[in-house]
């Protein structure tokens, strides 16, 4: 009984999107039921932010067994950029890491990603949209900073919820001047 | 010379003789201990969960202290706050009130009737404590690197006062109760290790800085402890190597000045130790060769004048005895080997080494603990059951001939109980050789040939006994027939399941047993079927070849059978020897080609594979129709009775030993 190669691999990535969507959609379904027991003065935009930021922060947690110091600030930014991309590439993004001309500095690029789209199809707003990711990513290096007592920081150069096509990010050490 | 508790004269013993430097006497400040032999203090969850001492918590210690024949048997550190945040254990004993002395005295009379020095420990525990409370303390609010442990609070500069009040107090009350040394834990994550770390202590007060400033609440412990202690002597345990090189813990330089500077404020001796909880290198498991550590107790000798003593992979006597000839340690500690055996140092003592039943460093002990359970032990069935009764080896009412099936680890344990209680037990196994199918998983890598000593042991056991072995000797329905024995045990250990799929019947596909025992032809690209810990033995071993390997097994999660703390170790071994697993997953067809692996959502995954190793165990039914025919008592123990690991082979062993 051969196994057909093609049959395999297509039920697996149908599977695999249809999970990226489930979350997409449980995400935004549970906004909306907090939207509804909070009432008509809750901000949308609060609680996705805050919603993020608790993810990101427990996500940073989730990933501190990865964290360390042993090829020195460097190989922990690295370490760090890698758990963004594996954690949008799991949600259905394509990202990219380059190294900086500075010395700790990396530059990481989401040269596509689905939840602006998702953001929108749900009725969400783009600025609500870039503030969740954003907190996500700063809660998450937060987490990290302070387990490890460093001082990453994280800016977004350019957004795709901004129009910009992708989302370029750069995750630097402020005390490499 | 300093006082004498107890006299004791080793001199007569074979043990003293042949290792004369473990049962010379040390001076701890003003008190003589008799011999170099340490009871390490560790946490056993077996007290109330309001932190009360138990019957078991002092029948557990009592046994350990009669092991140590006159040495240093120190009780499980207790936690200091009625809040509760130093408590690192549910079943932890306390000391925070007046009400908590008179079981502390329960322990400390329990070491003293067995005329050995009694010790009792300081811990808070720190950033790894709070089990029953909402947030832990430490000097700075950074966050563990595993989930399980609570938020960490920043002390404040009352806080920090309060704990050394508590520790001053605690110690008046264990004094109280009639210890005789005292000993703070400054180790693997616990308060006082959290404030000596550059990992854990980012203040910029005079409680940080450098690591004089890191020591700073160290050194103000240990110096109102010693007010209190007085003549009695105070030991620490601090770290010699944090081993958190990873996250900016400290150098190894960094914890030499910490032991100067616990020497210098008043401490009398101290226990080397290292790794953190959160360290992401092993330390005490059996990957890690005995006597690994020794060189951080010969790097603290350089340091310090005070004596110097540790545990640590330090398994068998003459380790230490060397190493204290040589000037590299002075005490031995002890705490895992006398879990396994509470007697281990008195039977060195005795000249009964054979019967010192060894730990096999799997840590089950800890992750016990970790999990709020009380302590127990892998291969010591009567370990936290020392109280009750049942446990104890009683000779029989009625004498019984026993036939015992199969002599691996569960049928020699059950032979020799059995004989031990009088009985007449004869031992039968198809193969020349004693030990079962542990003779073959001895074989695998990372220290599995310690595994071993537990047929050594038993085999001992046996032959004190007084125990018929019959080699070479297959049991057949006619040989019980024959026989009539009144009881038959079959511990014929288990059988290696096929699956039902096409190819199981393939030359391609061999056992094991074969594999480990070198009979096996082996290809390239080897598949092992089944995902538990006969599989991982056998993946291992074959990967240090230069196989490629991959394992598939039915079980959702990889290694069910062993305890998550020993687990760890395995995994990263399988991924560092690149040894791929599908967890989950079932075989649809072996052919000369390979395998096809299916998930257990139905997807398929061809793996390349020339080799097919079967691990899958199932329970062995072999020969209890011919026992119940005859009408003969039948009992059916280990894998033979379900498949599960060495540790409830011994313990099945045991039980049926005590009940036959």
């Amino acid at each position: 009984m051969a196994v057909d190669p093609e049959k395999e691999i297509s039920g697996l990535w149908r599977a695999l999107q249809g999970s990226q969507e489930s979350t997409r959609r449980t995400f935004y379904q549970m906004r909306q039921a907090l939207l509804e027991v909070a009432g008509p003065d809750a901000d949308p935009l609060d609680i996705s932010v805050r919603a993020w930021g608790i993810i990101g922060k427990d996500m940073g947690k989730a990933y501190l067994p990865r964290m360390n110091l042993l090829k020195g600030i460097e190989g922990l930014m690295m370490n760090v950029a890698r758990a963004y991309q594996g954690l949008w590439t799991t949600n259905g993004a394509v990202v990219d890491i380059e190294k900086g001309q500075k010395p700790n500095e990396l530059f990481i690029t989401w040269k596509r990603c689905p939840w602006p789209t998702s953001a929108k199809e749900h009725g969400a707003s783009m600025k609500e949209d870039l503030q969740g990711c954003d907190t996500y990513l700063r809660e998450f290096l937060e987490e990290v900073n302070a387990f490890l007592g460093t001082n990453l920081k994280i800016e977004t150069l350019k957004s795709i919820p901004s129009g910009d096509g992708v989302c370029l990010r750069r995750l630097y050490n402020p005390e490499d001047k | 010379m300093g006082k004498l508790l107890f006299e004791w004269d080793y001199s007569s013993y074979p043990g003293a003789q042949k290792y004369p430097h473990l049962f010379k006497s040390i001076q701890l400040g003003n008190l003589t201990i008799p011999n170099r032999i340490k009871y390490a203090a560790t946490e056993d969850n077996l007290n109330g969960r309001d932190g009360f001492v138990t019957d078991s918590g002092v029948a557990y210690l009592k046994e350990r202290a009669k092991g140590v024949v006159g040495g240093l048997c120190t009780m499980q550190g207790v936690y200091l706050d009625e809040a509760r945040r130093g408590q690192g254990y549910v079943g932890q004993a306390a000391a925070w009130d007046d009400k908590f002395i008179p079981g502390l005295t329960r322990l400390a009379d329990a070491i003293h009737e067995q005329k050995a020095v009694a010790g009792c420990q300081l811990m808070h525990c720190g950033r790894v404590g709070a089990i029953e409370a909402d947030y832990c303390q430490g000097p700075s609010p950074v966050p563990q690197r595993l989930r399980i442990f609570r938020p960490v609070q920043e002390m404040t500069k009352a806080d920090i006062k309060q704990c050394l009040k508590e520790h001053v107090e605690a110690t008046e009350r264990l004094l109280k109760a009639g210890f005789d040394f005292v000993e703070i834990s400054g180790i693997v994550g616990y308060l006082l290790s959290n404030f000596v770390s550059s990992y854990t202590n980012r203040r910029s007060d005079e409680y940080g800085g450098d690591i004089r400033g890191r020591m700073r609440f160290v050194v103000e412990c240990i110096q109102e402890v010693k007010k209190v202690c007085g003549d009695v002597p105070l030991g620490i345990r601090l770290c010699a190597e944090e081993l958190l090189d990873d996250v900016s813990g400290n150098t190894p330089e960094e914890s030499m000045i910490t032991y100067e500077m616990a020497e210098e404020a008043g401490v009398d001796v101290m226990s080397v130790t290292a790794g953190w909880q959160e360290s992401i290198y092993p330390v005490i498991s059996r990957d890690i060769p005995m006597g690994s550590w020794l060189h951080l107790a010969e790097r603290a000798k350089q340091h310090l004048t005070i004596p110097v003593s540790m545990a640590y992979r330090l398994f068998t006597p003459d380790l230490p005895n060397k190493a204290i000839e040589e000037g590299k340690l002075d005490i031995w500690e002890m705490c895992r080997p006398m879990i396994a055996d509470p007697l281990m140092p008195k039977k060195v003592l005795e000249g009964k080494e054979e019967e010192i039943r060894p730990c096999v460093a799997c840590n089950v002990c800890l992750a016990r603990l970790f999990r709020d359970a009380p302590m127990t032990c892998y291969i010591n069935p009567v370990c936290a059951h020392e109280w009750d009764p049942k446990y104890e080896i009683k000779p029989a009412e009625m004498t019984k001939n026993v036939m015992i099936v199969g002599a691996g680890p569960a049928g020699l344990e059950c032979a020799w109980v059995a004989a031990e209680r009088g009985h007449e037990v004869h031992v039968y196994d198809k193969r020349q050789e004693l030990g079962g199918t542990i003779i073959e998983a001895s074989k695998a890598p990372y220290g599995d040939d310690e595994l071993y000593g537990q047929i050594r042991f038993a085999k001992t056991m046996c032959e004190k006994n007084g125990v018929e072995f019959h080699l070479g000797t297959e049991v057949t329905p006619e040989v019980i027939e024959e026989e009539l024995p009144d009881s038959v045990v079959l511990a014929t250990g288990p059988r290696y399941s096929k699956g039902t799929a096409p190819g199981f019947d393939r030359q391609n596909v061999v056992s094991v047993l074969e594999v480990l025992s070198g009979t096996a032809q082996v290809g390239d690209n080897v598949v092992v079927w089944g995902n538990m810990k006969p599989g991982i033995g056998v993946a291992l071993f074959l990967a240090k070849q230069g196989k490629r390997v991959t394992v598939v097994g039915r079980e959702k999660k990889l290694g069910k059978d062993v305890n998550p703390s020993f687990l760890w170790r395995y995994v990263g071994y399988l991924r560092q020897n690149k040894v791929t697993t599908y967890n989950d997953c079932d075989i649809e067809e072996i052919t000369d080609e390979g395998v096809t692996v299916v998930t257990y959502d139905g997807h398929r995954i061809p793996v390349k594979a020339d080799t097919f190793v079967l691990t899958e165990r199932e329970a062995n039914p072999a020969l209890k129709d011919v026992v119940q025919e005859n009408g003969i008592e039948l009992f059916v123990i280990g894998d033979a009775l379900v498949p599960r690991n060495l540790s409830s082979a011994v313990h099945d062993g045991y039980r049926i030993g005590i009940r036959i």
